[in-house]
């Protein structure tokens, strides 16, 4: 657990967050505001789901005791694994227990979530507190495509995931590597590069010199990831899920079997084994320098700079040997998977709801939220306009400023998670397929079963009742890229 | 005479309807409502409470998914189960005669039964990481050159790697109760079978096993209704993959009722488990002469 002690190590940042809404300096931000108004509800206590493991260390370690002691009401916060917050949240609901008060929620769930309603609208909340500005200034990608379900507001974006390219400055600018790859496809290295045929193409050529010392790339294979990683990569090819007007799957074209295939060629010049890993075993391989280019969330960047991870309850993040070697940029194909996320939502069964609204309004403020994402531990990542300019992150590491520009290009250009009714089936479907793939599987077989599938899926849903969801999160800005 | 007799008979009634009301609550309750629920379409999106008939019933037949789980499910039993009888019974053997350490050795044997298996799969699934797992380690210590077997991704290799963790697991439990039973067997009679010229494998299959049967019976019906339930380990190496190559019957359950939220069709599969289990059970403790 991290201590106080530890809390007070991340420096001034996480001392003056307690400070900066009570000021007068700041008396008309969402902070101050929230907590004015939460005072009335001092000495009652509000219940939060929260991503269990690191991400739940902020409401316990810092913004929960923070809050209490600015207002005087109790944070209990319910530690729930991602795979279970879902079913968590639905149980609570439809039991009509009322044992949460205020929600992490994963955009991609929002529509079911808001459908059966389990999400309280906020709309009114938002006006009522003042807070419609400061929302307004949370990056355009989260705001207009996470935070509403049939123009109304059931979260607040509060967290930028978007997968980022990391690649070893040093091992793409090696005057060898650099000759080999001129002597063999007579153009010079792309760094980094931007297209996953060049992509490719550098990965296998320093697998290839080196001898895997480093490998060229190694990514997530794990299906749970690679699901995400999929929805990308297929968006990125031209691929789009559904036939707008029959809602038959065409996860099976052409677009789905080159991923699919390329996938078991990458495999070829990554390390062996690469289809088991997630997200632990690509981190310590790309930390450790034995991969020299991969792609993941935005922490990767962080502990890899060796930012933050001198604390006690970031001991099992391998010590970092490539700090200052590593680049930032946009994933091969320039649109990045938004991948997973998190809304702060207020339950509609809690029976303490503007409380809970008003600790969510003052989490995702504009200055507690800055200094939230700067938590090295809590895995929030910038997703305000501000984090992305902000001098004081810009200054954590020496290519701070570059890693904040990547994220906001890729903010700027994501791609948002599949987001219908029923979400987590097709995903399901998705994460079985990449399973069967590492089993030996034809990639096209593969791709039709599952094709079937989300059919099967569709038709039990209702068509009708589907399309018309999907026509709303296709008409998105980041559900495709503007090719 | 009788009016004095008939209140004592209803007071013994009233003393243990509190424990019979309590048990149908807590088992006879549930298994009645799952049945309702299985007739009707109540999935967690949709609370539809009206009657759907044999609607979850009849799709259990056209779902290739589930014969397949079960399939998986037998497959692994039918392997699993005679092999841990036969380890179990060979080891309860070998520590049938006292020897030094004796009871210090069945201690330590039996301490996979204690692990939970959920920690028992999760244990085994970094010893068989390619990367860092000992295993892959021993094997390429073996073969002279570094091997990079993926056991819980490689068909070939997926069902040994399960089988395997089960065996270690259970193993045990078969050897603590057939090392019991063993424990009784009358030996005057294995002496006198001796004398008169009787060899092993005559005594065992005539004195031994008829001795021990009533207690092996059990331990092979309580073995085969835990492994036709086998979850934790396979979720926790595997989580059914690769695919659905390794999914059983209750990892598909589980997935049905608590990751599709498919509530009504989870409980059709829940009574066609127990149907199956029924008659599985019935023809197992008759054959067994188990009822005698």
């Amino acid at each position: 657990m991290v201590t106080r002690r530890d809390v007070g190590k991340i420096g001034i940042a996480a001392g003056l967050a307690g400070t900066l809404p009570t000021r007068a300096a700041l008396a008309a931000d969402g902070a101050a505001t929230a907590v004015e108004a939460a005072k009335q509800y001092s000495g009652q206590t509000i219940t939060i789901v929260w991503e269990a493991g690191l991400q739940s260390l902020d409401p316990l370690n810092f913004s929960g005791p923070k809050w209490k002691e600015l207002t005087g009401i109790d944070v209990k916060v319910v530690e729930v694994p991602v795979a279970e917050m879902f079913t968590k949240i639905m149980q609570d609901f439809r039991s009509g227990a009322g044992a949460y008060d205020a929600l992490n929620v994963i955009p991609s769930w929002m529509p079911d979530l808001a459908n059966a309603g389990a999400l309280e609208v906020l709309d009114s909340f938002v006006d009522k507190y003042g807070y419609r500005d400061e929302l307004m200034k949370i990056a355009s990608t989260y705001r207009d495509n996470q935070m509403m379900v049939n123009g109304k507001i059931y979260g607040l974006p509060d967290d930028g995931d978007v997968f980022v390219l990391y690649y070893r400055k040093d091992v793409l600018t090696d005057p060898a590597i650099q000759k080999a790859y001129k002597d063999k496809y007579g153009a010079d290295l792309p760094v980094p590069p931007t297209t996953w045929k060049d992509f490719d193409q550098v990965a296998s050529l320093i697998t290839e010199v080196t001898g895997g010392k480093p490998y060229g790339a190694a990514f997530f294979r794990e299906p749970g990831y690679g699901n995400f990683m999929f929805q990308e990569r297929f968006r990125n090819e031209g691929g789009k899920f559904f036939d707008a007007e029959t809602m038959k799957a065409t996860i099976n074209t052409d677009a789905g079997v080159k991923v699919f295939t390329d996938w078991l060629a990458e495999n070829k010049y990554a390390p062996a084994g690469v289809e088991q890993w997630g997200f632990v075993e690509n981190l310590a391989a790309f930390l450790q320098g034995q991969t020299a280019m991969t792609i993941s969330w935005p922490p990767y960047g962080r502990w890899a700079a060796s930012y933050g991870t001198d604390q006690e309850v970031m001991s099992w993040v391998p010590k970092s040997t490539i700090a200052g070697k590593v680049g930032y940029a946009m994933t091969p194909g320039g649109h990045p998977e938004l991948a997973a996320g998190f809304c702060l939502s207020v339950s509609s069964a809690s029976k303490n709801k503007d409380a809970a609204y008003l600790f969510i309004q003052w989490l995702n403020s504009e200055a507690v939220s800055l200094e939230r994402v700067k938590l090295p531990y809590a895995l929030r990542d910038p997703f305000r306009d501000s984090h992305f300019t902000d001098p004081g992150y810009a200054a954590l590491w020496p290519d701070a400023k570059d890693y904040l520009k990547a994220l906001q290009d890729g903010a700027n250009n994501g791609l948002l998670d599949l987001s219908v009714l029923q979400t987590d089936k097709y995903e399901e479907v998705l994460r079985q397929s990449v399973s069967k793939l590492w089993s030996g599987e034809d990639p096209k077989a593969i791709l039709d079963a599952a094709a079937a599938e989300w059919d099967a899926i569709t038709e039990k849903i209702g068509v009708d009742k589907q399309k018309a969801v999907y026509a709303d999160w296709a008409s998105k800005s980041g559900a495709y890229p503007k090719m | 005479m009788t009016a004095a007799v008939h209140p004592d008979r209803n007071f013994k009634y009233w003393l243990v309807a509190p424990a019979i009301f309590l048990l149908l609550l807590i088992g006879l309750f549930p298994l009645i409502y799952s049945l309702v629920v299985s007739f009707m379409r109540i999935d967690m999106m949709d609370t539809d409470t009206s009657f759907a008939g044999l609607y979850n019933y009849a799709n259990l037949f056209k779902d290739a998914r589930l014969w397949w789980s079960l399939a998986h499910t037998l497959l692994i039993t039918a392997i699993a189960l005679p092999v841990e009888l036969l380890l179990g019974l060979a080891m309860a053997y070998l520590f049938l005669e006292r020897m030094p350490g004796r009871q210090l050795f069945v201690a330590l044997l039996v301490l996979p039964t204690i692990i939970s298996p959920i920690v028992a799969g999760a244990t085994w699934r970094l010893l068989f990481d390619n990367r860092y797992g000992p295993i892959n380690q021993i094997v390429s210590f073996f073969a002279g050159e570094r091997m990079d077997l993926l056991w819980t991704i490689n068909p070939n290799l997926v069902y040994p790697a399960i089988i395997f963790c089960e065996i270690w697991q259970w193993t045990p439990f078969m050897f603590l109760i057939l090392l019991a039973a063993l424990s009784n067997v009358d030996k005057s009679q294995l002496e006198a079978a001796e004398i008169d010229g009787a060899r092993f494998w005559r005594s065992f299959r005539y004195i031994v096993v008829p001795a021990i049967w009533p207690v092996m019976a059990i331990a092979i019906l309580i073995r085969g209704l835990d492994l036709f339930r086998i979850f934790d380990i396979i979720w926790a190496l595997t989580q059914g993959g690769p695919g659905t190559m390794t999914e059983t019957i209750s990892i598909y359950a589980y997935v049905q009722g608590f990751k599709q939220f498919e509530t009504s069709y989870t409980a059709a599969i829940a009574f066609l488990v127990i149907a199956i289990l029924t008659v599985v059970c019935t023809w197992a403790i008759r054959r067994m002469g188990l009822a005698k």
